[in-house]
């Protein structure tokens, strides 16, 4: 796992027992955690009473070093032995590694979930909406007596903070059936990939 | 159910027993030109010249032309219909029979150009599929996450075709066949077979 320097002074500084006692250290990595999964930026997440009395400077780089580490690991699907090499190279005894691995351990799945949902895609569909409907007659023709479907397909764009959106389309039975066809095309392969 | 026409399409119209029928057919073959392509006003002055008349005559004669069978068209009136309608311009048997043939040939096709100036939304034409597997990306390695990217192709009325790159994951198709398998269903449905059949 590479770190960069900065990263790894911060680590260092964590290993240390003059600035960080096992219990501010346990603390700390839960904090750590916990800032990474939470919905929203929380300001106020350094603000433990264990952290009093220590520099405010010193704090925050620990901070931004023990999150970049577990995002790397997470990243790269570390293992116990990657980690503890990694923590060993900086400094950490065999107590803190296992505080640090055990969280890890924890924390990884919904991590792993995290980062995954991160990065650019097409526009997502999440959801179809339809409407059936007979066209008795319009301004322009009489008589038109056609039965017609209204779709919405309810799209996300990943890229613009999550804005959804509705794709309409209108389309007579025959469309409908071509398009449901191809999906179930699609369906159809897909278990036979997974069956591979 | 009768067609009504004003005078002044009758006016219009009272041009055509004038010509021979031989023109008359030409006159209409002119009328549903203009109605797929659009009017093109040299055409009058060329068919002005020959007939020794005003070119705008021949504007109205075309033009009523084009405008009895739009509105014929648009009504989809009977046969019987448009020959009690036609009785009214006093014109020959041949006329009229010419008039009708006329009607009966275009009438799907001008309703269906009517059809495209209706207000209405894009319209399904085509989806393309691929099946793809996400291996890793800049935030996570490791990955094995499938997804099914459609592009899916759509027409407006006018003929524009635009074509939309969407993505969804295995769980979303199989909900969104289940959804759209419920939408034809419901035409299968004896409500919807009633309200089909009666009105008509």
């Amino acid at each position: 796992m590479e770190l960069s320097e900065s990263v790894q002074k911060g680590l260092q500084s964590l290993a240390d027992a003059t600035f960080f006692d096992m219990k501010t250290f346990s603390v700390f990595i839960e904090v750590a955690f916990r800032s990474l999964l939470s919905a929203h930026a929380d300001r106020s997440v350094l603000d433990q009473p264990e952290f009093k009395r220590l520099d405010q400077k010193l704090l925050k780089h620990c901070h931004t070093a023990a999150t970049t580490c577990i995002l790397e690991g997470v990243k790269q699907n570390a293992d116990k032995s990657t980690i503890s090499a990694c923590l060993e190279d900086v400094g950490f005894d065999a107590e803190r590694t296992e505080v640090f691995y055990t969280t890890y351990q924890k924390c990884r799945s919904d991590l792993e979930t995290l980062l995954s949902s991160l990065g650019r895609c097409p526009p997502h569909i999440n959801d179809v909406s339809w409407r059936l409907e007979y066209c008795i007659k319009n301004g322009h023709v009489h008589k038109v007596n056609e039965p017609s479907y209204l779709i919405s397909l309810n799209v996300e764009n990943a890229n613009n903070g999550g804005s959804s959106e509705d794709l309409h389309f209108s389309c007579t039975m025959e469309q409908l059936q071509d398009l449901v066809g191809k999906m179930k095309d699609a369906a159809k392969s897909l278990e036979k990939a997974t069956q591979l | 159910m009768l067609l009504v026409l004003s005078d002044e399409h009758k006016e219009h119209l009272g041009f055509l027993p004038e010509v021979d029928s031989a023109v008359v057919g030409e006159f209409g073959r002119i009328a549903v030109e203009f109605l797929r392509k659009g009017t093109n006003p040299k055409i009058y002055e060329g068919a002005a010249r020959k007939l020794s008349v005003d070119a705008e005559t021949v504007q109205h004669g075309v033009e009523g032309l084009m405008y009895l069978l739009t509105e014929s068209s648009k009504l989809m009136i009977s046969e019987v219909d448009f020959q009690d309608s036609v009785l009214v311009l006093g014109f020959t048997e041949e006329l009229n029979h010419l008039l009708q043939q006329l009607y009966l040939e275009n009438r799907k096709e001008i309703r269906h150009i009517l059809g495209e100036l209706t207000p209405s939304l894009p319209h399904y034409h085509n989806l393309e599929w691929r099946l793809d597997v996400q291996l890793a990306s800049r935030a996570l390695r490791h990955q094995v996450k499938p997804t099914v990217t459609m592009k899916l192709h759509l027409e407006e009325s006018g003929g524009d075709k635009s074509a939309k790159v969407l993505q969804t994951d295995p769980a979303t198709l199989m909900h969104l066949i289940q959804e759209l398998e419920k939408a034809l269903a419901e035409l299968k449905t004896t409500h919807c077979r009633r309200i089909l059949r009666n009105i008509k």
